[in-house]
């Protein structure tokens, strides 16, 4: 390869260009946290299926509610499916948030779903989902996005949900086919993952981090005694990430960033 | 006193600076009165700017209770109080500070530091950490370099006035040497005085 200027060639070497390459290109989803925002170049890729991994106080739930927050405030219509808490503690919980506004909710830009409440209705009392059960779960999630035309989505958590699918390949099959369904869409999802905090892994079966696009993962470390919540992009398909450790911290004007400091030490992770 | 007028020094550095400010420990009290004087008053309410204090050595309610002396508005100030909760003396919390759980929180620190910014948004804004030595007590050396080193840089981006008070030894301590690679300039408070 010749340069303009005569200087000698520049040798290609693989994987150079994506190394060099803007972060553009895919249409961004952003989160509207701007710490996470910039370490993604701008945002998730519109249309990405997102696991958010963490163990208990980690800050799953509060991320996932302020990005769609701020998904409707912008105008994309947000979708929060509840599978363990009922949508009223959480609305409850949002308020104590600057960022929130209850119009968003009276105007139908931000949406709650209670899972269990569908469950009812649907006449899916099994302890243990069939094939066919778990079809009309999926079918019920695509109709809704499509029907209220739903840009974000967050289903909190998948590890409650998938408790009722009990075998590994029923996962892998609802997940690459929810996430077929969304991605069609052109809806961004985060799916909620609980997770302990030794396990090793970013959800319960393991199987779910193959089949997502991206993993957001959480984790409280300690530091002399005090606890430090942290967050790591472990995997985002179709941009440029940072792979380093953040703080996060949850403010009344929303989620807050910092790099992790460490002092010259190893830290590790979860 | 200093006879020099380190109100007006202040006044004459531009946004983004980040000074390191030494006191004498022997002349601690008036220095560190001189300081406030010019930091609250003098930079702070003749520049019309706000002031975030990162209280360390001092719970806020103290420093505040200098600042009203000093007819400092509350909406002109605000702290991060990083001291209180390990003293156990957070029974009366103010409300126009921010309270992290200790001085080792130092990502607490700057996520608080930038709360307030974006909370109070001001053309000119002021972050004065009281002190770089409080610091030193309760955290290592690697992680208090790499804490000032992404502050300051990140205030510096956002063209905030950073001051850090800084009590100084009879010989140059690590902390100072730290220190002089991260900010724009030392101001002797003692050596200006005489």
């Amino acid at each position: 390869m010749e340069s303009p200027s005569g200087s000698p060639p520049v040798p290609e070497t693989p994987g150079s260009a994506a190394l060099l390459a803007p972060a553009g290109g895919l249409e961004r989803c952003a989160t509207g946290i701007e710490g996470l925002d910039n370490i993604m170049g701008g945002g998730i890729p519109r249309g990405n299926m997102v696991l958010v991994a963490g163990s208990v106080g980690t800050g799953k739930t509060t991320l996932c509610l302020e990005f769609l927050v701020r998904g409707a405030e912008r105008g994309e219509r947000s979708l929060f499916i509840s599978v363990t808490e009922s949508a009223a503690k959480l609305i409850q919980n949002l308020s104590t948030f600057e960022f929130f506004r209850t119009d968003l909710i009276d105007q139908g830009s931000l949406v709650f779903v209670d899972l269990p409440v569908v469950y009812d209705r649907l006449g899916l009392g099994h302890e243990e989902l069939t094939r066919e059960e778990i079809d009309i779960v999926i079918r019920t999630i695509r109709d809704l996005v499509r029907s209220l035309g739903i840009r974000r989505l967050v289903l909190d958590s998948l590890t409650s949900l998938c408790y009722r699918i009990r075998r590994d390949e029923q996962i892998r099959d609802f997940m690459l086919r929810l996430g077929e369904e969304l991605s069609a869409a052109g809806c961004t999802s985060l799916l909620v993952s609980e997770i302990g905090p030794t396990t090793g892994r970013y959800s319960l079966h393991g199987v779910e981090e193959a089949i997502v696009d991206g993993v957001v993962l959480l984790w409280n470390t300690r530091r002399l005694g005090d606890i430090v919540r942290v967050l790591q992009i472990v995997k985002m398909r179709g941009t440029a990430h940072s792979r380093a450790q953040y703080v996060m911290e949850l403010t009344p004007i929303g989620i807050l960033m910092a790099p992790h400091l460490k002092g010259g030490r190893e830290t590790g992770g979860p | 006193m200093p006879p020099f007028d380190i109100g007006e020094r202040l006044r004459g550095l531009p946004g983004g600076s980040a000074i390191a400010l030494k006191l004498d420990p022997r002349e601690y009290a008036d220095h560190y009165f001189a300081v406030l004087n010019a930091a609250l008053r003098d930079v702070g309410s003749e520049t019309d700017a706000h002031t975030i204090y990162v209280a360390v050595t001092s719970p806020a309610a103290f420093v505040w209770s200098l600042a009203q002396a000093l007819d400092v508005p509350p909406e002109r100030i605000s702290f991060v109080d990083a001291i209180s909760h390990i003293m156990m003396n957070y029974a009366n919390p103010l409300g126009n500070a921010t309270y992290v759980d200790s001085p080792r929180a130092l990502e607490e620190i700057m996520l608080r530091v930038e709360f307030l910014l974006r909370k109070y948004p001001h053309p000119r804004s002021i972050v004065v950490i009281d002190s770089v030595n409080s610091l030193a007590i309760h955290n290592p050396p690697e992680l208090l370099s790499e804490f000032f080193h992404i502050l300051l840089n990140n205030l510096k981006s956002r063209n905030v006035l950073t001051l850090v008070l800084e009590t100084s030894e009879e010989e140059t301590t690590g902390v100072e040497q730290m220190l002089n690679l991260v900010v724009d300039e030392t101001i002797d408070v003692a050596r200006a005085g005489r």
